[in-house]
């Protein structure tokens, strides 16, 4: 994964919920994602670890995209991961890019349920949200407030293939190549869809932020 | 902050993975792994064998295709009423001027908009489609190994690099997957014709010459073009499910995906005649009520879909000029609303 790289405050905190992976005793005798994938071809069981490894970022992923269904779709997407573990190739691409991109065609069945939580978050954000006594950060919290309504009505106006670029580049972290690896398009096609998803999400968030699009290039 | 940190610091919030949900998905990965259970086929309820049965096959080719679109387990509650607004269908973005020969398009598309304008002609001899989209195509001739590549050549549309392609492939005629194949050479065409626009032109017979096709290709102009088959009415919250060959259009409850309005033009040999409509078809769970549409009489069923415990309405009516159009819609339409919703069908062929 070369080049994505926003700033550092842009960066997601660790999940919550880590995965509960042993790799604290014993990290250097632990066997590689790829390892893991292979090993699964002749013994199935060893693709379990996968899943300790992997869920709670695929659920997140999901779960931004369509909330709760995301507890359904985690499983969908593992049972067709196992299912193609004999197609995975290593020198292509990397496990946790390749579950997202799983993820993304789970996704696709319910295009219709992502649109719909958008549209509900994006009327939700317009109401007053209720805070704790801490007021830190609440200049933070009133600029993510500001967007959020924005955010939900452009995610939900973006046409499918682009919303899938943009959100495999901004909350799965993959790179151009990556995102072209999992959805198997020319990788030109991934810089157009994320141009176009960009742009319109530029366009969605107008005076909500004052975007600095020399924030990041690629 | 720039868009993609806005989506990262204000974009939508996952719910938490809970250990239930954790559990009972590590739970159904393991039970795959351990290894598949006995085989498990569906077999139709005796009751839907004999509906089977009793059918006509193109209605139960209708019923099927609208059976098989719809995964079983989406969210939401089917409507149990509608109300109906004024719906404007998607248009296709470009037109030919001149138009080749007079040929009349069929489109198809779907919730995106209108993305296929087929032209042929009649005798299915000579034509043409084209496809429009915001990508340069995924799939290119030489990407299917039942195509045989013979030319590819760099050549240029209004000033503009583009990609030709000769080859030759399969075409079927027959009822059954390879089925009175004879092979058939065409001439693809791709280029960037804007920002966010992408052309590919796939022609045959007489269209397939280079020079012609080229002169096809610059002929295009940014002029939408009505769809072919056309509803000016919809149930609020519903939209557009996919539109094919300019013969069959499927409208999709956003709320619950498994309910479908679809409207079809049978080919004329599949229409029913009118004092057999009820006979014919799948499930009827009423008398065959005599309407008139358009001014014409058409023909109205109350029906058990066998789906979902889903009821609904299948109607066989006709256009002014005598074409007949098939409208399925589930029971949440009144009666009423089914007439009303006929009325308001167009077909441009």
């Amino acid at each position: 994964m070369s080049g994505l790289r926003v700033h550092s405050a842009a960066r997601r905190p660790p999940d919550p919920t880590p995965d509960p992976v042993r790799l604290q005793a014993l990290p250097s005798a632990l066997p590689t994602d790829t390892e893991l994938i292979t090993r699964s071809v002749t013994d199935p069981g060893q693709f379990t670890a996968l899943f300790d490894r992997h869920a709670s970022t695929v659920h997140r992923y999901l779960g931004r995209r369509v909330g709760d269904l995301a507890d359904d779709l985690l499983s969908e997407t593992f049972l067709i991961a196992f299912r193609r573990r004999a197609a995975y190739r290593p020198e292509h691409v990397e496990v946790r890019p390749w579950l997202l991109g799983i993820a993304t065609h789970v996704v696709h069945g319910h295009q219709r349920a992502e649109r719909r939580r958008y549209r509900v978050l994006a009327k939700a954000a317009g109401q007053p949200e209720e805070h704790g006594a801490d007021p830190a950060d609440a200049a933070d919290r009133l600029d993510a407030q500001a967007l959020r309504g924005p955010l939900a009505v452009a995610l939900a106006a973006l046409k499918p293939r682009d919303r899938d670029a943009l959100l495999l580049l901004a909350w799965g972290d993959l790179s151009y190549e990556e995102i072209a690896t999992v959805l198997d398009v020319p990788v030109g096609t991934v810089r157009s869809r994320l141009h176009r998803a960009r742009r319109q999400t530029r366009t969605a968030l107008g005076d909500a932020s004052p975007l600095d699009v020399s924030e990041e290039t690629r | 902050m720039n868009e993609l940190t806005a989506l990262r610091e204000a974009g939508p919030e996952a719910p938490a993975l809970s250990p239930a949900a954790r559990s009972a998905a590590r739970a159904a990965l393991l039970a795959e792994v351990a290894g598949p259970a006995p085989a498990r086929r569906r077999r139709p309820s005796r009751r839907t064998t004999l509906r089977l049965g009793a059918a006509g096959l193109a209605v139960a080719a209708a019923w099927t295709a609208a059976v098989v679109i719809a995964a079983p387990d989406g969210p939401g509650t089917p409507a149990s009423s509608v109300t109906l607004v004024d719906f404007t269908m998607p248009t296709f973005p470009l037109s030919f001027d001149p138009v080749p020969d007079g040929l009349r398009p069929a489109f198809g598309g779907g919730s995106d908009g209108a993305t296929i304008a087929a032209y042929d002609d009649p005798a299915g001899q000579d034509g043409f489609t084209v496809y429009v989209g915001d990508d340069e195509p995924d799939q290119r001739p030489d990407d299917a190994a039942e195509n045989d590549v013979s030319a590819t050549e760099e050549v240029t549309v209004d000033g503009t690099d583009a990609e030709l392609v000769r080859y030759s492939r399969d075409w079927c005629v027959g009822d059954a997957p390879g089925e009175d194949c004879s092979r058939r050479s065409y001439t693809w065409l791709t280029w960037q014709r804007s920002d966010d626009q992408w052309v590919t032109i796939d022609a045959y017979g007489r269209y397939a010459g280079r020079d012609r096709l080229l002169q096809i290709a610059g002929s295009l102009v940014d002029r939408p073009q009505p769809a072919t088959l056309d509803v000016g009415l919809a149930p609020a919250g519903w939209s557009v499910r996919a539109f094919k060959a300019g013969r069959v259009l499927t409208l999709v409850n956003d709320a619950y995906e498994q309910q479908e309005v679809t409207v079809h033009i049978p080919l004329p040999e599949d229409v029913i005649p009118a004092d057999q409509v009820r006979s014919s078809i799948m499930g009827p769970i009423g008398p065959q009520l005599d309407v008139t549409v358009h001014g014409r009489p058409a023909q109205l069923v109350l029906v058990d879909t066998g789906y979902l415990d889903q009821r609904g309405w299948y109607l066989q009516a006709q256009f002014t000029d005598g074409t007949t159009f098939v409208l399925q819609v589930p029971d949440a339409f009144t009666q009423d609303q089914v007439l009303e919703f006929a009325e308001q069908v167009t077909h441009r062929p």
